[in-house]
């Protein structure tokens, strides 16, 4: 296999943009990552394009505006992490050989698809759908035992929230760009009990891009490439062999494989974008990704450590709380936003001296297995 | 209004005692639910069905304050914890009558669960088992 490197990245400002098609999204992002990347469409010799709610090849039309034709696309979907698939894909067709230069793309439009303003269901037929699931009550029925056993409060919970919001604040891509108090959160309207509507990402429209080639070219390009040094997809197993649902085993085993990869571990790790659909995954996932020991999740927190200005950061962007989530589009921003920040071009929300930036999506709710799709993607320079 | 079921094979009910029906495995014992073809955690063929055990723990709630396709709003849904070892996604019923608590003891009882234009659906939730020791 072949290092492979990001030399380009762009994104759409997250928002509610109903005039606008999905592919016009695309397109947007497609064209803002090939400016920053100083390539012209005709170099592009191959694509992956996430979407879930669009019709069909979103991503030849998204590329026909932008110039890129007469190539290989592929649409993907994978629920949430279907951004973060695409590039997965991307990375190996170059990493294999096959092509030397490829874009991933994934492009979302919440405001228009057929589950705006609902709770997004299972596919249709589904078991658990049926009788009523959602991706959020799937989420509120894990913190609703996650604090009866671990006795974390709301009030803590809430706090990812304040701190992503008040990240986003600074952030020109995001999509709420507010401060909120606990009490706001906490006082928000119920949705899925406990989680209220502040404790959840908002209904979103968005895209995003980043263009992939092999370590050599990408020194054609740029004189700092970001390399991809972990790409993993991993399905989830079923919902019988998980032992505990306020535990993510999918995301636990996918981190652990990417830092495999990668030759490192979570002690190397300097800032973190993670799958915050609700305040209460954050917590969650530190543990996952082994950030700390179980029983530890709120001190982290409340210690400032994942503070843009702590030891490890983590959603410095403001995460899918205040950014939103745009679904096929999430795993696409977050490379994007790790890449500012391994540039040194986060503005206001720059961490200091970052070197290598982790990635995580979690998405896709199906009965009798634990999730659909972790991504991790772990990125260096 | 004609009674349908909401799917077939997942539960039965014989001399007023309800039951969901499963598959035990001959070869490592996993149960599953609802009845599958082959064991999915072994992959043997060798599974038969039972009736799973009708009385389970309250694993996880909660109540749901936005519609969804079959049910309006508020609803309650949760994990229920079987002594089979087997967690059942399930409607809750009851809930106004009897505040949740996680670790409760929960019933299986063969309830309406939605009508639509021409039909009366017919399937399983689990209530709050109430006042016997």
């Amino acid at each position: 296999m072949r290092e492979v490197a990001i030399i380009g990245v762009g994104s759409t400002v997250f928002g509610k943009f109903p005039e606008k098609a999905i592919f016009e999204l695309g397109t947007e992002a497609v064209q803002a990552a090939l400016k920053d990347a100083g390539i012209s469409p005709k170099d592009i010799q191959f694509a992956y394009y996430a979407n879930l709610y669009g019709g069909m090849v979103e991503g030849q039309a998204a590329l026909r505006d932008a110039g890129i034709t007469d190539i290989e696309i592929t649409n993907v979907e994978n629920a949430c992490t279907g951004g973060a698939t695409a590039v997965r894909r991307t990375w190996y067709d170059i990493a294999s050989g096959l092509y030397d230069i490829g874009i991933a793309v994934g492009s979302e439009s919440m405001t228009t698809s057929p589950i705006a303003g609902k709770l997004i269901p299972p596919a249709k037929g589904d078991l658990s759908g049926e009788l009523g699931m959602n991706t959020m009550a799937k989420f509120a029925l894990s913190q609703r035992r996650y604090m009866d056993i671990s006795g974390v409060t709301l009030e803590q919970i809430a706090m990812v929230s304040v701190k992503n919001h008040h990240n986003g604040c600074a952030n020109p891509y995001s999509q709420y760009k507010k401060e909120f108090s606990a009490e706001d959160i906490i006082n928000s309207r119920l949705i899925c009990d406990p989680i209220t509507q502040l404790q959840s990402c908002s209904t979103t429209d968005g895209a995003a891009a980043v263009i992939l080639t092999s370590l050599n070219v990408a020194r054609r390009y740029t004189r700092k490439p970001v390399i991809i040094a972990a790409s993993v997809i991993r399905g989830g197993d079923y919902a019988f062999r998980q032992k505990d649902i306020t535990f993510s085993d999918v995301t636990y085993k996918g981190v652990k494989g990417a830092y495999t990869m990668a030759g490192i571990g979570p002690e190397d790790i300097n800032l973190c974008e993670l799958h915050d659909a609700f305040a209460v995954n954050e917590l969650q996932h530190y543990v996952e990704l082994g950030f700390c020991e179980r029983g530890e999740e709120v001190a982290l927190l409340m210690d400032g450590v994942t503070n843009i200005k702590g030891r490890l950061p983590v959603n410095p962007s403001g995460g899918l709380l205040s950014k939103g989530h745009p679904l096929s589009a999430t795993g696409v921003a977050q490379i994007a936003e790790i890449v500012w920040q391994l540039r040194g071009q986060a503005g206001k929300n720059q961490v200091p001296d970052a070197k290598v930036g982790l990635t995580h999506t979690l998405g896709g709710e199906v009965a009798d297995l634990e999730a659909g799709a972790v991504g991790v993607h772990i990125l260096k320079v | 209004m004609t009674k349908v079921l909401f799917q077939k094979g997942l539960f039965e009910e014989t001399q007023g005692e309800p039951a969901l029906i499963g598959s035990k495995c001959g070869s490592c014992g996993q149960v599953l639910f609802p009845v599958k073809s082959v064991c999915l955690n072994c992959m043997s063929a060798d599974l038969e069905s039972i009736r799973l055990r009708r009385d389970g723990i309250l694993y996880t709630y909660t109540t749901v304050y936005m519609a969804s396709e079959h049910f309006p709003p508020p609803y309650t849904v949760g994990w229920i914890e079987l002594p089979e070892g087997i967690r059942i996604f399930s409607q809750i019923r009851g809930w106004q009558e009897n505040p949740l608590k996680i670790g409760m003891d929960m019933r299986l009882y063969i309830e309406t669960l939605w009508r639509d234009e021409d039909n009366e659906v017919i399937g399983y939730v689990f209530k709050p088992v109430i006042g016997e020791t």
